[in-house]
C-alpha cells in the first residue's frame, strides 16, 4: 500500500535538519495526508479509509514538513491479528522531488518505535514487488519477504507481505541494548550493501 | 445509472398525500457548522472499518460513474460503438471483422494471465447482446464460439479450484455467456467456414480466367483483395474451432481426450502460424497507414472497432487490460498438458508437475492439468491413491485389499497427496504457502501412522502369520516414504522462496544452510527406502536363483541418492560461503534498529520449524554451524568441488533422462565457477578492491558467485 521510489530528478536542495517531522495532530492534518496519498498512490481511497486510521491511531500517523509545506505522511494501525499483537503500515508517501532523502526512513522508524513502545510483536505491510525503493527502504529495517501475494493490486502486480518481527523479551533480556543499538543506528543511515544481487 | 426512458428527464418524486418535500440544504448547512473538528454523527452500528470499502462519488478513480463514456450498452450502440453491419462497404468490413477477432484473441490471452473477464474479453459490445448480430453470420458465429469458450473455461477453472486470491477470473458478473444457441455454436461456425472456403475456390477459379461461377456471391466487393481476406478468415475461424474442439477434448474423463486434443493443438498452432502469415497483407491494406503501430493488439494494426472497457467497469474491478501482442498468444501451456502420458507412478506425476510449473503455465493451462491429474479422488481419475502410493513407496505388486488399506489415518495420507497434486497446480506464490502450511500435516500423519505401526507390530510378534509379516513390511515402506515425501514438500517450499524473490541477500546464508539440513534428510529417507526396494528385489531374484546361492551382490549406492549428495555439497559450500563473507566483514552485516538475526530466522523457517522439520535444528544449530567459517578452512575442504565431482561421476547414470541430465549439468556449472571464485577470494583475502555478487543466471535457485576487482 505505498510507494516510495526515489527518484533524483527534480530533487528538492535541503538540509535534513530543515525537515520537521510531526505527529498527526488533528483535522487540520487529514487534508494534507489525504492529498499527498491521493496524488501518489495508485490505490483509490476513500475518506472514510482515512478517517479509520488517524481516529484510531492518531499517534501512527506522521507527517514531515519543509518550511511549512507537507512532503510526506505515514499512515498506520495496530491490534489484535490472530493472537499476534500487530501493527501495520496502510500507507506512505514522500513526494517526488523529496526523495532519497532519508525522509520516509525517518517517517516509518518513528511509527514502527510507537507501535514497539506500545506493545506489538511484529509489523507489517504490503508492498509492490516492483517498488524496489520501498523494499530496500523495509528490508534495511529488519522486514523479511514473508510471502508472495498473485495479483494482489488492482494493476494486477504481485506484492509482497513484509514482516519485522520484533525481538521477544525471554530472547533477549536486555532490551535497553535495543535502545543503544537503535541510537547508534541513526548515525549511520549509510549501511548499504556493497555487493549487489 | 441508466436513464429510465418512461420517466421525464430530471422529474423530482411528487409529493404525496401525507408527505411534502422540502429543502433541508440550510439545516444541513447550520448543523454540520455546529459540530466539532474532527466530529462524525453517524449510527450506533456504524463502524469506520466498514465503511473503508465505501465508494465516493465524483472521485475520478472510484466513481464509475465519471469514468464511463456512455452510462449504458443501449447508449453506445445507439451512438454507433458497435454497429451492424460493422460498414456499408463490404471491403471495410471484413477488414474491421478481422480487427475485432484479433483483439478478442489478445483480449482472452489477457484474460489467461489473470484480469478480468468484464474488461477483456467482454470489453467486446458485440459479444453483450446476443441476439443483436443475427444479421450479420460471420460475426454472429464468431461471437458464438467466443461466448461458448469463455464459458468452457469457466467451467474448467471454478471446477479445479486453483483460483484463490484469482477470484476476478472466474467473476462473471451477470455478463451473457450463452446466448440462444451458443451449444450449436460449431455447426454455424462450419457452415460460415464453408461459405467462405467456396468463396476463396471461386475467386480462384475467377482469378484462372477459365469460367466465371454466378451462384457464388463474393466475399467483398474488391476482386484483388478476395483471396486475401479469404485466408485471412479461414485460419482465424479455424483456429476458433480447433480450440474448441481441444477444450472438449480435455473434458473428457481420465484423460481418454487427450490424444485427440493433442491432435487439435497441433491445428492450433498450424494456424496461429498462417495468422501470423496474413499480417503483411492485412497491414498492406489497412487505411489509415499512420495509425498503424505494432505493438497493437491486431493484425493490421488498427484501432478495433465495437470495443469498450469502460462500459462495464460497474461490473468489476477498474482494471484496464494490458495490450498484449498477438504474436505473444500461444497454447504451450496447454500443449504441454496434452503430451503428458498419463504415467501411472506418483512419482512421475509429481515430476511433471514441478517441471510444468517451470514454464510459468497460466491459470487456464494449470487448471487443466489439475483436473486431468486428480478425479473422483484418484490419480488420472482410474488410478486409485493407495496403490499410488505404495507403487511410490517400493511395493508395486501390492494389490490384495488389505484391512489396513481402510485405516483412518491411510485414509487421511490419500487426501494429503491429493491435496499435494492439486497444490502443486496452482501458481507459485499461492503454492508455497500451502505447501508450508501442509508439512504440520504430513508430520501429523506420519507420527499417528508410526504409532498404528507399532500397535500392529506388537501383535505381529505374538502371532507372526505370513500376512502379518507382509503388513508389517508395507508399513515400513510407506512410513519411510512419508519421511521422504515430507522433506521433498520442505525443499521445494525453501526453493519456491527464489523463484518468488522472497529472499534478500542477507537471508542467504541461512537459507543455504536450512536446504543444506533438509537436504540431508531428504537423501537419507530416499536411500532408505531405495535400500528397503532393493532388499525386497534382491529376496525375489534370490529365490529365483537358489541354485547358484548368489548372496553377495554388492549394493551400489544408487544414481539419484548421488544426485542429491551434489546437492548438499554445493548448497552447505554456498553456506559457508556467505558465512565466511560475513565472518571476515567483505559485506556489511545488516543492521535493523528494530531486531536481529535470530528474529529473521524464525520468520523464515516458521512453519518448517512447527513441523519438526527436520527435528532439534534450530537458530542456535545455525549459529554453531557457521560462526567460525573462513575462506582458509573452505578452501581445504572444497564442498564445491566435491559437487563438481559427484555431478560428474554420476552423469552416466542419467543418459536416459534429459531433464535430470540438464539440471546434474547446472548444479556442476554453479559448483565449478563457485571453486573458482572461493580460490580468488582466499587468495586475495586481504585486498579490499576485491569485490563478490551473486547470480541466478546458471541456476534458479543455487547462485553463481562472480569475483570481480573494483
Amino acid at each position: 500500500m505505498d510507494r516510495d521510489e526515489a527518484e533524483t530528478m527534480e530533487n528538492v536542495e535541503f538540509d535534513a535538519s530543515e525537515i520537521e517531522y510531526v505527529s498527526y495532530g488533528g483535522e487540520h492534518h487529514l487534508p494534507l495526508v489525504m492529498n499527498l496519498v491521493d496524488q501518489e498512490l495508485s490505490e483509490p481511497y476513500s475518506i472514510f479509509t482515512y478517517r479509520y486510521f488517524v481516529y484510531l491511531w492518531p499517534q501512527l500517523s506522521f507527517l514531515a514538513f519543509h518550511k511549512g509545506k507537507c512532503v510526506g505522511t505515514v499512515v498506520c494501525k495496530m491490534g489484535e491479528h490472530r493472537n499476534t499483537f500487530r501493527g501495520y503500515i496502510a500507507m506512505l508517501v514522500v513526494i517526488k522531488p523529496y526523495r532519497g532523502r532519508g525522509i520516509a526512513t525517518e517517517l516509518v522508524t518513528r511509527s514502527i518505535k510507537v507501535m514497539m513502545e506500545s506493545g506489538c510483536e511484529e509489523v507489517t505491510l504490503e508492498a509492490e514487488v516492483t517498488n524496489k525503493g520501498a523494499l530496500a527502504l523495509y528490508g534495511r529495517l529488519g522486514f523479511i519477504r514473508a510471502k508472495r501475494l498473485f495479483h494482489y493490486y488492482l494493476n494486477g502486480v504481485d506484492a509482497f507481505r513484509l514482516k519485522l518481527l520484533f525481538p521477544r523479551s525471554e530472547l533477549h533480556p536486555s532490551l535497553p541494548m535495543m535502545a543503544d543499538k537503535y541510537e547508534s543506528h541513526m548515525q549511520s543511515d549509510h549501511g548499504d550493501a556493497p555487493f549487489k544481487e | 445509472m441508466a436513464e429510465d426512458g418512461s420517466l421525464p428527464p430530471r422529474a423530482s418524486i411528487p409529493s404525496g398525500d401525507n408527505s411534502v418535500w422540502a429543502d433541508v440544504s440550510p439545516l444541513l448547512q447550520a448543523a454540520c457548522q455546529d459540530l466539532q473538528e474532527g466530529e462524525l454523527i453517524h449510527g450506533d452500528n456504524f463502524n469506520l472499518f466498514a465503511a473503508m470499502s465505501a465508494l465516493e462519488i465524483m472521485d475520478p478513480k472510484m466513481d464509475s460513474g465519471i469514468a464511463c463514456t456512455y452510462y449504458s450498452l443501449d447508449e453506445a450502440i445507439e451512438n454507433g460503438v458497435a454497429p451492424i453491419p460493422i460498414s456499408a462497404d463490404k471491403t471495410t468490413d471484413v477488414r474491421c471483422m478481422i480487427d475485432i477477432m484479433d483483439h478478442l484473441l489478445a483480449c482472452e490471452a489477457t484474460w489467461h494471465k489473470g484480469h478480468s473477464l468484464a474488461q477483456t474479453v467482454y470489453s467486446c459490445l458485440y459479444l453483450l447482446r446476443p441476439e443483436r448480430t443475427s444479421s450479420h453470420a460471420l460475426l454472429h458465429s464468431y461471437c458464438k464460439v467466443i461466448r461458448a469458450t469463455c464459458k468452457a473455461i469457466l467451467s474448467v477453472v471454478s471446477q479445479a479450484r486453483t483460483h484463490e486470491e484469482e477470484d476476478l477470473f472466474t467473476m462473471a458478473y451477470g455478463l451473457p455467456l450463452s446466448g440462444d444457441g451458443d451449444e450449436k455454436c460449431l455447426s454455424m461456425l462450419n457452415a460460415v467456414e464453408e461459405t467462405i472456403s467456396r468463396q476463396l475456390r471461386a475467386c480462384k477459379v475467377s482469378s484462372s480466367k477459365r469460367r466465371v461461377p454466378e451462384d457464388i456471391e463474393p466475399l467483398q466487393n474488391n476482386p484483388d483483395l478476395e483471396e486475401g481476406y479469404c485466408k485471412a478468415l479461414l485460419c482465424r475461424l479455424r483456429f476458433r474451432k480447433h480450440f474448441y474442439h481441444l477444450l472438449m477434448s480435455m473434458k473428457r474423463p481420465q484423460g481418454r481426450g487427450l490424444e485427440l486434443a493433442r491432435k487439435h493443438i497441433a491445428s492450433c498452432i498450424s494456424e496461429i502460424d498462417y495468422i501470423r502469415k496474413c499480417s503483411e497483407f492485412l497491414r498492406a491494406n489497412a487505411h489509415g497507414i499512420s495509425e498503424q503501430n505494432l505493438d497493437n493488439t491486431t493484425a493490421s494494426g488498427c484501432q478495433p472497432i465495437g470495443f469498450d472497457a469502460s462500459l462495464n467497469c460497474r461490473l468489476s474491478a477498474p482494471t484496464p487490460p494490458r495490450s498484449i501482442k498477438i504474436h505473444s498468444w500461444e497454447k504451450v501451456n496447454l500443449n504441454v498438458v496434452c503430451s503428458y502420458s498419463l504415467d501411472p507412478s506418483l512419482e512421475a506425476a509429481l515430476l511433471f508437475v514441478v517441471k510444468f510449473q517451470k514454464s510459468r503455465p497460466d491459470l487456464v493451462a494449470r487448471a487443466h492439468l489439475q483436473l486431468l491429474l486428480v478425479q473422483d479422488g484418484k490419480l488420472y481419475g482410474r488410478d486409485p491413491m493407495f496403490s499410488m502410493i505404495t507403487g511410490a513407496a517400493g511395493l508395486p505388486g501390492v494389490t490384495e485389499n488389505y484391512d489396513f488399506q481402510k485405516n483412518e489415518f491411510m485414509v487421511q495420507l490419500g487426501q494429503l497427496v491429493i491435496n499435494l497434486l492439486k497444490i502443486l497446480c496452482t501458481n507459485a506464490a499461492w503454492q508455497r504457502r500451502k505447501l508450508g502450511k501442509m508439512l504440520q500435516d504430513w508430520h501429523v500423519t506420519y507420527v499417528q501412522l508410526e504409532m498404528t505401526f507399532k500397535g500392529e507390530f506388537e501383535e505381529a510378534s505374538k502371532t507372526s502369520n505370513n500376512k502379518q509379516k507382509i503388513c508389517f513390511k508395507i508399513y515400513q515402506h510407506i512410513l519411510a516414504w512419508v519421511e521422504e515425501q515430507t522433506y521433498w514438500i520442505a525443499f521445494r517450499f525453501l526453493n519456491l522462496g527464489f523463484e518468488l524473490e522472497l529472499y534478500s541477500v542477507h537471508d542467504y546464508c541461512m537459507v543455504y544452510w536450512y536446504i543444506y539440513v533438509v537436504l540431508i534428510k531428504l537423501t537419507e529417507k530416499k536411500h532408505l527406502r531405495m535400500a528397503m526396494s532393493s532388499d525386497s528385489a534382491k529376496k525375489k531374484t534370490k529365490k529365483k536363483r537358489d541354485s547358484f546361492k548368489d548372496g553377495e551382490i554388492d549394493y551400489q549406492i544408487p544414481a539419484a541418492v548421488m544426485f542429491l549428495q551434489s546437492q548438499i555439497y554445493l548448497a552447505e559450500g554456498l553456506s559457508m560461503m556467505f558465512a565466511a563473507l560475513r565472518n571476515e566483514c567483505r559485506i556489511v552485516p545488516l543492521q535493523s534498529p528494530f531486531n536481529t538475526e535470530h528474529e529473521i530466522f524464525i520468520q523464515q523457517f516458521e512453519l518448517l520449524q512447527k513441523a519438526c522439520v527436520p527435528d532439534h535444528i534450530s537458530y542456535v544449530s545455525f549459529k554453531e554451524s557457521t560462526m567460525h567459517a573462513n575462506f582458509s578452512t573452505l578452501a581445504i575442504c572444497d564442498y564445491f568441488k566435491e559437487a563438481q565431482r559427484i555431478a560428474k561421476e554420476v552423469k552416466s547414470s542419467f543418459a536416459n533422462d534429459p531433464d535430470t541430465m540438464a539440471e546434474l549439468c547446472r548444479v556442476e556449472q554453479v559448483a565449478e565457477r563457485n571453486s573458482i571464485a572461493l580460490n580468488v577470494c582466499q587468495a586475495g583475502a586481504l585486498d579490499p578492491k576485491l569485490k563478490i555478487s551473486f547470480t541466478f543466471c546458471h541456476h534458479p535457485f543455487y547462485a553463481t558467485a562472480i569475483v570481480k576487482r573494483s
